[in-house]
């Protein structure tokens, strides 16, 4: 249990070979560079870049989507500062101070202290990895069939519920990728659902093909609303540091909302929005600046970056011992990792624990490149800025394409793509959240495997799935997840009421 | 665009009333319990009826908030757009395996950079389709050994 050492150097031996460092600034390059693309996220940039990693040996791919992902967070970051437009929502909290900054002349500072704060809470975050990794893994060796269904049933109740004032979508979403991932052959019976003839069916809807389609194909077309739109007016950027003064602001909140992303990483569904937003009321209600804060304080910066970083290694917590995806881009990652032969969970680190520790340790040396390229190279980064969209979309729906042709070699996939183009349009244009989509139907088939495998052995019907305290402990927590936001809802409103109440009662007997 | 609201939940209705008719005729299993493989697709189905009812209800009470970005996606220039691209893209599978890699790419990715980014300025487009095409292609097939067409 703990920290294990011997394993952590052995993952730093293979990390620091020269292919999986090339790899590593590799995908910290690419990853900031897609991350930085007005409109596109974390998700699009493994998504687009899932292919870049077929024939690799896994170790390295996984290093390379690793980094890709919280490269495009870092990169995320720098587009929100300079023009106002975040890639993802775990950016968006980088825009209320960052672009005030910019627009003050300190957007080199700001770059600098969104770079900070992300290394700080990535190393943090890397550290807390290190220790919670293995007791996790260990504790969901503990698992069963019926708890790993209600693990999976909490994670999709999470993410739905996080959908704040759209659940009712969420759930929809949620339905829909249960759906789709019951298409193809039933491994377990060998009966064809919902194939209608059609042989390519037979092996179901390739997630790839349905994540490539939404968020590629999907977001190209829901981009092209705004293509005419006159370009945002960058700002320049100045020197890339901050003073003394701004340092002494932000060392000690760093400190703080590392643990705190970390932490609302590793709970399902929370991710690099929550995260961010969170540390961002946190240290405007506790700052002694907080008069300052949406009108250019480099708190209200530094706070959630540190946390969004920190989110996206916490993320991979439960990914790698468990299998769950905790967010729309870690939902991706898992789909990517099938995809090469890898199932994420406890397992994982029984049978190849070089590759997690490999993984982890690669987080480290790939957080400590970030933050030198952020600060040495950024300058030419934000040219990337000048790319027009209307020849960058053509650009990324040609390497969608090409992408989905290399994981089956099937045209087919070509019209699927299309398809689930237009379904991820609509999904946007209609307010739904993709992530539970996503996640169901990654999780769809271990759940329906589950459920099934549940049932089997058991006399008393669904009884099984109440016969632990585990199980009962998931339950109760989905329940509390879905009743959460109607909980909170009617405290707010009491709360409200309350005040209104005090009011009038202190103007009557003014 | 005023009944446009409507349609969503109610595709959603009826996406589940299909999906578990579907379900009900499924073959059954020669192996185990024949209605192994309907119990968790009919799980899914009730529940994605009972969502879908709900938010067509809701929709049906409140309204659905006024939304400039579908009435954006009708516009004569986005709707041109959009479905160009669509029907590029299937084009464009149709010859991927027929002509190969190479010229249905450049094609493609011309004719889609004739269609966003204009026509005046067809020197650039032709410069990408071109060298991008060859870019994808080598990186693939060189860098990644992935064979295409």
């Amino acid at each position: 249990m703990g920290i294990d050492l011997h394993s952590i150097m052995q993952g730093f031996m293979t990390v620091f070979q020269p292919e999986n460092l090339l790899y590593v600034m590799f995908g910290g390059f690419l990853g900031t560079i897609v991350g930085m693309l007005p409109g596109l996220g974390p998700a699009t940039a493994v998504a687009v870049l899932i292919p870049v990693t077929f024939g690799m040996d896994p170790t390295s791919a996984l290093i390379l989507m690793a980094t890709i992902y919280y490269g495009a967070m870092y990169g995320g970051s720098v587009s929100s500062i300079l023009l106002n437009t975040p890639g993802d929502g775990s950016a968006v909290a980088a825009t209320f101070d960052g672009h005030i900054m910019a627009k003050q002349g300190k957007a080199g500072q700001a770059i600098a202290a969104c770079a900070i704060g992300s290394l700080v809470g990535g190393l943090i975050a890397v550290f807390g990895f290190m220790i919670l990794v293995k007791p996790l893994a260990h504790f969901a060796l503990a698992f069963g069939p019926a708890e790993y269904f209600w693990l999976m049933v909490f994670t999709l109740s999470m993410v739905v519920s996080l959908s704040i004032g759209k659940m009712n979508k969420g759930f929809i979403s949620m339905g829909i990728g249960l759906l789709i991932s019951t298409i193809g052959v039933d491994l377990q019976t060998g009966v064809y659902r919902y194939t209608f003839d059609i042989p390519q069916l037979s092996s179901g809807i390739g997630l790839l093909v349905v994540i490539i389609g939404i968020y590629a194909v999907g977001e190209v077309l829901y981009n092209y609303l705004t293509i005419d739109k006159a370009k945002a007016q960058k700002n320049k950027l100045g020197r890339v540091w901050i003073t003394k003064e701004q340092w002494k602001r932000i060392k000690w909140l760093m400190l703080r909302h590392g643990p705190i992303g970390f932490v609302s990483g590793i709970i399902p569904g929370s991710g690099g929005s929550a995260a961010s937003m969170q540390s961002y009321s946190i240290e405007k209600q506790i700052s002694k600046r907080r008069d300052e804060f949406g009108k250019g304080a480099i708190e209200g910066l530094a706070a959630p970056e540190t946390s969004n970083n920190a989110a996206s290694v916490g993320a991979m917590v439960p990914l790698l011992t468990m299998g769950i995806p905790s967010s729309g881009t870690t939902a991706v990652m898992l789909g990517a990792l099938i995809m090469l032969g890898l199932q994420p969970g406890p397992l994982l680190f029984k049978n190849d624990p070089n590759m997690v520790w490999s993984l982890i340790d690669s987080m480290l040396v790939g957080n400590i490149f970030l933050f030198l390229i952020n600060i040495f190279m950024v300058g030419m980064f934000v040219k990337i800025l000048d790319t027009p969209p209307k020849i960058l979309y053509p650009l990324i729906l040609v390497l969608a394409f090409i992408g989905t042709y290399t994981m089956n070699f099937s045209v087919v996939d070509f019209y699927l793509l299309i398809i689930f183009g237009i379904i991820g349009l609509f999904l946007k244009l209609f307010d739904f959240p993709i992530a539970p989509l996503i996640l169901a139907l990654i999780v769809g088939n271990t759940m329906e495997q589950n459920f099934r495998r549940g049932l089997a052995p058991s006399d008393d019907g669904f009884g099984i799935f109440f016969g632990s305290p585990l199980s009962i402990t998931l339950v109760c927590l989905t329940v509390l997840s879905v009743f959460y936001p109607f909980i909170i809802k009617q405290v707010q409103k009491k709360k409200n009421q309350k005040n209104i109440n005090q009011d009038e009662n202190m103007q009557a007997s003014d | 665009m005023k009944y446009a609201q409507y349609g969503m939940p109610m595709f959603f209705v009826l996406i589940s009333l299909i999906y578990f008719i579907l379900t009900i005729n499924l073959p059954e299993a020669s192996l185990g319990d024949p209605n192994a493989p309907r119990y968790f697709p009919l799980m899914v189905s009730v529940f994605l009826f009972v969502v879908s009812l709900s938010y067509l209800i809701q929709v049906i009470r409140k309204g659905e908030k006024d939304n400039p970005e579908l009435k954006q996606l009708f516009s004569k220039r986005i709707l041109f757009l959009s479905i160009s691209t669509l029907v590029l893209g299937v084009i464009y599978s149709f010859l991927f395996l027929r002509i190969g890699f190479i010229p249905s790419t450049i094609l493609f990715l011309g004719s889609l950079l004739f269609v966003v980014n204009g026509w005046r300025k067809w020197i650039t487009n032709i410069i990408v389709a071109v060298i991008f095409t060859f870019v994808f292609w080598y990186a693939f097939e060189k860098l990644l050994h992935i064979s295409l067409p």
